[in-house]
């Protein structure tokens, strides 16, 4: 961890126009989950599509991708990597530096809402349960994507691909595939601190927690490695 | 500059060849714009790296539209019609707009490269219109391959011969006609989003974040809402919309209407057009 990367990587991600970008999911689920719980309908109808479809399902992989591909991405699209890479750091420092920021960005602005959106749900414990669950999967993702982005020259397009075609339509069909799918840790992470019907997990806790731990380890190393024998060459394609 | 100079007009003449062959016109330019944008969009006369992405989704695409045919032929009814197989792909293919309309736009803002298009024949709007076309032919193809693929295995696997062939036609006519609707829809969605935004990351993102973000709300309205709501709630979300589209024009489709379906149709349309509008007002006012 080298604490100037990681302000400088902060800076370059909330210190512009765009971390308004961040807001809009958020604001969603929260009034979303105020307006149905307005309506005196039964959590347990509405609860599953909020928090599962809506807040495990897309916001939060969906800020994880957004903003795990761009601490990194952004700056080797512009060249500037080139000024970290030439400072007398280890690969291992760089890389941890912006996944934490990667992951503390996306703590922020899709678990923590979440966990609004649990504690409104269903209380408490599931807001906790959320909170762990997501922070988990938030380190997850983020650890994925800043490794796609080392890994290609679009991050995005690919990390889309893992979400939508892997985690939303392959689990749903070849139940293996959920082995390695973020979006079920986090389900089952949350479901172990707080069960809960309105989560349908489908992987026991622990296993959750430690494929989830393998994950985050992969990602990190392979980030590392390709960052050591990064070569740097223009946009080409 | 297909004016012809006067010679009073020349600052300095330092004797170069004129240009004195044909000038192809707008139409031309326009035209070519189009061809090299699908080309584009496919990876076509790019690298190989360019193409894993488009030509993968279109590749699982006609795998997946094969293995449902292989399983339609083993049972007395198909699983899928010509109709519900691109409702159902209609997922997939919001994907592939998020992956592939930025290729299309977004490299142009990035790259400074609208001042060279617009200092030449082809209007403002003529560049926004071949892209949107160029995208939604590109979206249409991805439908048309599985439909193909479908058309083919059940056409002629059948025992009724012709008249079974031609019953086929018949249904492939009505898949033909949604996936066009789909297309045009989807890629008019997807254009104006991707073009705010000169980073192909954050294009992407938005482009995504409008489909993903707008099902589960929809979602949520349905079950929560009265009668009439809940029948309008796949309103607020495109692929739900279209699906309700071809409920409304097919009686298939994977969402309830009740008995709105010409405000679904209605919606498909309007956003349609005020995808397209917002689209060439956007290249209208853009910086270069």
């Amino acid at each position: 961890m080298n604490l100037t990367i990681t302000r400088i990587t902060a800076r370059a991600l909330l210190g512009r126009k765009r971390a308004l970008l961040l807001l809009p999911m958020p604001a969603l689920l929260i009034g979303l989950t105020l307006l149905a719980n307005g309506t005196g309908v039964p959590a347990a109808d509405w609860g599953p599509i909020v928090l599962g479809e809506m807040g495990i399902t897309v916001i939060l992989p969906l800020t994880a991708l957004i903003v795990g591909s761009s601490v990194l991405g952004l700056e080797i699209e512009d060249g500037t990597i080139t000024h970290i890479l030439a400072k007398p750091l280890p690969r291992r420092e760089i890389v941890l530096s912006k996944l934490f920021v990667a992951w503390g960005v996306t703590t922020l602005a899709a678990a923590a809402p979440l966990a609004v959106a649990g504690a409104i749900a269903g209380g408490p414990g599931l807001a906790l349960g959320l909170l762990g669950g997501a922070t988990l999967g938030a380190l997850a993702y983020s650890a994925v994507f800043l490794a796609f982005s080392l890994l290609s020259r679009r991050p995005v397009a690919i990390g889309l691909i893992y979400i939508m075609l892997w985690e939303n339509l392959l689990v749903r069909f070849a139940s293996g595939a959920k082995v390695l799918s973020v979006q079920r840790y986090t389900t089952a992470t949350a479901d172990t601190i707080s069960p809960s019907e309105l989560l349908n997990a489908t992987l026991p806790g622990v296993v959750a927690a430690a494929l989830a731990v393998a994950v985050i380890a992969a990602g990190t190393m392979l980030a590392t490695m390709r960052l050591r024998s990064f070569a740097l060459t223009g946009e080409t394609s | 500059m297909s004016r012809p100079h006067n010679a009073g007009s020349v600052i300095h003449d330092i004797g170069y060849q004129r240009y004195q062959g044909v000038r192809f016109g707008r139409r031309y330019s326009a035209r070519s714009m189009y061809v090299h944008s699908l080309r584009t969009a496919y990876g076509f006369g790019r690298s190989a790296r360019a193409k894993l992405l488009p030509c993968g989704i279109f590749a699982l695409a006609c795998i997946a539209a094969l293995v449902l045919v292989v399983v339609s032929t083993q049972l007395p009814e198909p699983v899928l019609s010509y109709v519900g197989i691109v409702a159902i792909f209609s997922y997939g293919a919001t994907a592939f707009v998020a992956v592939v309309a930025p290729e299309l736009v977004s490299r142009d803002l990035r790259n400074s490269l609208l001042p060279l298009y617009f200092s030449r024949p082809p209007q403002r709007s003529d560049y926004a219109l071949a892209k949107l076309a160029a995208l939604a032919t590109a979206v249409f193809a991805l439908f048309a391959g599985p439909l193909l693929i479908m058309f083919v295995g059940l056409a002629f696997s059948g025992t009724s011969g012709l008249s079974g062939m031609l019953e086929q036609s018949g249904l492939l006519l009505a898949g033909i006609v949604t996936a066009v609707i789909h297309a045009i829809v989807l890629a008019a969605v997807a254009l104006p989003l991707a073009s705010l935004s000169g980073r192909r990351v954050f294009a992407t993102g938005i482009i995504i974040a409008f489909f993903l973000i707008a099902a589960p709300v929809s979602g949520v309205l349905r079950e929560i809402g009265p009668g009439a709501l809940a029948d309008l709630a796949g309103l607020l979300d495109t692929v739900s919309l279209l699906n309700g589209v071809d409920r409304w024009l097919f009686d298939e489709g994977l969402v309830r209407v009740g008995s709105y379906g010409p405000v679904y149709g209605l919606a498909a349309a309007v956003l349609a057009a005020a995808g397209t509008a917002l689209l060439t007002l956007r290249y209208r006012k853009v910086k270069i």
